[in-house]
């Protein structure tokens, strides 16, 4: 038998020379996806522009979500979560990638997919991949022991249950148990959170982040100690949270140089908006990192 | 042992889409015969086809597809639907209608799904030219789900949520025979309580073209007469696809219910030709040990039957050699029970023959009706000493056999008694 060439071209490679042919094949795979998504993809195919990517990748995330939750993905969505979020099984998100992988000419492998939970990982991954550097560690878990011998916080004030922590972006949830000591008088007969708790939680995704997620120089860490709030500034509260609402928590870095560290923030109840906050400052300082560990339990920011 | 009843039905075939149309379509003997544009080429010579009715499932892409109301499909199930997995959803949606089950009545322990299908060819053929085209990553992930020989009951078993026993069988024209058979074992042995019989075929130009080298299709051009079993001038069998579903139900469960059986299914007989791959055994070996196993296992004889559905598919060797076992197993009463072949109307459904015929003879026993053997303008020779009616006589029949034959020589015969 004759030599099977494949058409597949090498991971990375973006074509050169966009043929006619290519064009006919792409409008055909895209051809459920919007028409901006379709001329975003042959101006990306055409002249690599970079900046394209984004919209490719959410014309195609429309094209597979169920209609009536196509309205989340219009403007800021880098948070929603694929699975959670959007209600995307694995199987659909296998057809996901496998789209985008042909029209951005990248490729995913099954090991980074995991790593990708929301739009935003993977449109980041994508334009990594696309300009040829190395896409960032994939947001890891954080919850139980491991989030309680990280954390300065502790019960009954700690309020994360479990995070995903990033280098530029963290998200946690919290179920309102009911058991919160305040809420015996916050209100009478009326257990509501307080939003300053909400911000609290906030809060707290930020020392996590400054303690599990941040890049720092060989050698230091965030001191667990020397971390304290600063300000906060824009907040607003649209949604009364009650016992058994499951919160989730997003902050992303906007700023962070020793001693400061600004992030913005919001939290959800499901996909109702609940707190938006437009900064939250901390403050923070970097100390050497201890030479022999001994006795201390293992944490995740290694 | 626990008796077995048929409480449902659930059709999507070439002449008709519910029970009433089948029936009608039965009774006036309209057949579902049509030129097919596809083989329109000169180097085609088969013609004619029997589609199924109101679906187009042509197109690559399923969410193409055209499905007719009430049937209604999210793509998240098209996704890893064959064109023939797709009838057999419809077809069940229908059959549970029919029999009037709860949701907790079709998803429990004790209710399974026995179904039959040659899998998906065109998807098949289509996934691995991807393959070969674009790279292995390219494939479809759903493709192999959507296009190997399981693909009805995987899809169905997952969608409806089945949780009693489930497989498929695979002995191609006698497959939903099969099932049939076995499915009523798993009740009368008392593993189950309800099953769901599905046969199931895609009936386009990948499954049926491929029998046109072997000979074995008509070369009729008109599609009133291409269909015509045990008339002198049969050339071949004309194809067709689609679905049927059957609800088979213990005497407990229908009691309980309160539901209203089509007909009891009493038994059933198989064996084999141990001939030939592909032709039936000249004499009709098979197909009379299957009978008389059939007679055997269920105390019936040949004088309580008064219907027989053939399977007589419209090729010459075929009906011959079962007419031959007719006459041998039937003796005296060869000449006076009524045997007819509804594959005149529909085309012969491959995978799918076996439970669309019993679910003929559920509604034929039912309604009172006994179906004629459409197309017969000269009886061939080979049926003398049979009693081929032409026409659907409005009879009531005390019981009925099914015959079914596939590949390799395999035969099922099914044995059906009216509900009084």
């Amino acid at each position: 038998m004759a030599d099977i060439t494949l058409s597949t071209q090498a991971p990375d490679a973006l074509s050169q020379s966009f043929s006619p042919d290519d064009e006919t094949a792409l409008r055909e795979s895209l051809r459920r996806c919007s028409p901006a998504t379709v001329e975003a993809a042959i101006a990306y195919r055409k002249g690599g522009d970079t900046k394209a990517l984004a919209v490719i990748i959410i014309g195609i995330f429309e094209r597979f979500v169920e209609p009536d939750l196509r309205a989340r993905l219009a403007g800021d969505c880098d948070d929603l979560r694929v699975i959670e979020d959007l209600g995307i099984d694995s199987l659909t998100m296998m057809e996901i990638v496998m789209l985008v992988e042909e029209v951005t000419k990248t490729k995913i492998e099954n090991d980074e997919l995991r790593g990708l939970v929301t739009i935003g990982d993977i449109k980041t991954f994508v334009d990594c991949r696309a300009r040829g550097v190395q896409p960032p560690a994939p947001a890891k878990s954080i919850l139980g022991d491991e989030l309680r011998a990280l954390m300065p916080i502790q019960a009954p004030f700690l309020f994360l249950d479990e995070a995903r922590v990033g280098p530029a972006q963290c998200t946690a949830s919290y179920r309102i148990t009911g058991q919160e000591f305040f809420l015996a008088g916050h209100f009478k007969n009326n257990p509501v959170m307080p939003a300053s708790i909400m911000l609290e939680a906030l809060g707290q995704l930020g020392v996590l982040h400054l303690l599990a997620g941040l890049p720092v120089e060989a050698g230091k860490v965030v001191g667990a100690s020397t971390i304290f709030f600063a300000s906060t500034d824009g907040v607003r509260c649209s949604r009364v949270c009650k016992p058994g609402d499951v919160l989730t928590l997003t902050i992303k870095s906007k700023r962070v140089k020793e001693p400061l560290a600004v992030y913005s923030g919001s939290i959800r109840v499901g996909q109702e908006k609940a707190v938006i906050a437009e900064e939250i400052t901390l403050t923070f300082g970097v100390v050497d990192a201890p030479v022999a560990p001994v006795g201390v339990l293992p944490v995740a920011a290694s | 042992m626990p008796r077995v009843f048929i409480t449902g039905l659930g059709f999507i075939t070439s002449i008709g889409n519910t029970c009433a149309d089948v029936e009608q379509s039965l009774r006036e003997l309209r057949h579902g015969m049509v030129k097919n544009p596809a083989f329109a080429a000169d180097n085609i010579p088969v013609k004619v086809t029997a589609p199924v009715r109101d679906f187009k499932t042509d197109a690559e892409d399923a969410e193409d597809w055209t499905i007719p109301a009430p049937y209604n499909l999210k793509r998240e199930q098209l996704r890893s639907l064959s064109p023939n997995a797709l009838y057999a959803f419809c077809a069940l949606q229908q059959a549970i209608a029919d029999a009037k089950l709860a949701p907790e009545d079709v998803s429990n322990d004790d209710t399974g799904l026995y179904a039959a299908s040659a899998g998906s060819p065109g998807i098949m053929s289509r996934m691995i030219t991807r393959m070969n085209q674009l790279g292995v990553m390219r494939c479809p992930p759903l493709g192999v789900v959507a296009s190997i020989a399981g693909t009805v009951q995987f899809n169905l078993v997952a969608h409806f949520k089945i949780k009693g026993a489930s497989t498929g069988f695979t002995s191609a024209c006698a497959a939903s025979a099969h099932a049939m058979g076995f499915a009523f074992d798993e009740i009368a042995l008392g593993r189950q309580k309800r099953m769901f019989v599905v046969g199931a075929e895609d009936g386009n130009t990948e499954t049926i073209l491929p029998f046109a080298s072997m000979r074995a299709l008509s070369l009729n051009p008109d599609p009133d007469t291409a269909s015509r079993p045990f008339d002198k001038k049969h050339d071949g069998f004309v194809g067709t696809g689609g679905a049927t579903v059957l609800v088979l139900e213990s005497e407990d469960e229908v009691r309980r219910r309160g539901a209203t059986a089509y007909a009891e299914v009493l038994g059933w007989g198989q064996a084999s030709d141990g001939h030939n791959v592909a032709i039936s055994h000249p004499e009709g070996a098979g197909l009379a040990t299957a009978m008389r196993n059939a007679f055997k296992a269920t105390g019936v004889t040949p004088a309580d039957i008064d219907y027989i559905n053939a399977h007589a598919t419209s090729t010459p060797i075929g009906d011959a050699s079962e007419c031959k076992a007719l006459r041998a197993v039937l003796g005296e009463h060869a000449a006076r029970i009524a045997v007819s072949s509804t594959k005149a109307l529909t085309g012969h459904g491959l995978s799918l023959a076996g439970a669309m015929e019993a679910g003929f003879c559920a509604l034929a026993l039912k309604r009172g009706f006994i179906p004629g053997s459409a197309h017969i303008s000269e009886l061939d020779p080979a049926c003398e000493g049979l009693n081929i009616p032409r026409t659907t006589e409005p009879v009531q029949a005390r019981a009925a056999l099914n015959n079914s034959s596939g590949f390799g020589g395999a035969n099922v015969c099914v044995v059906f008694k009216a509900v009084s």
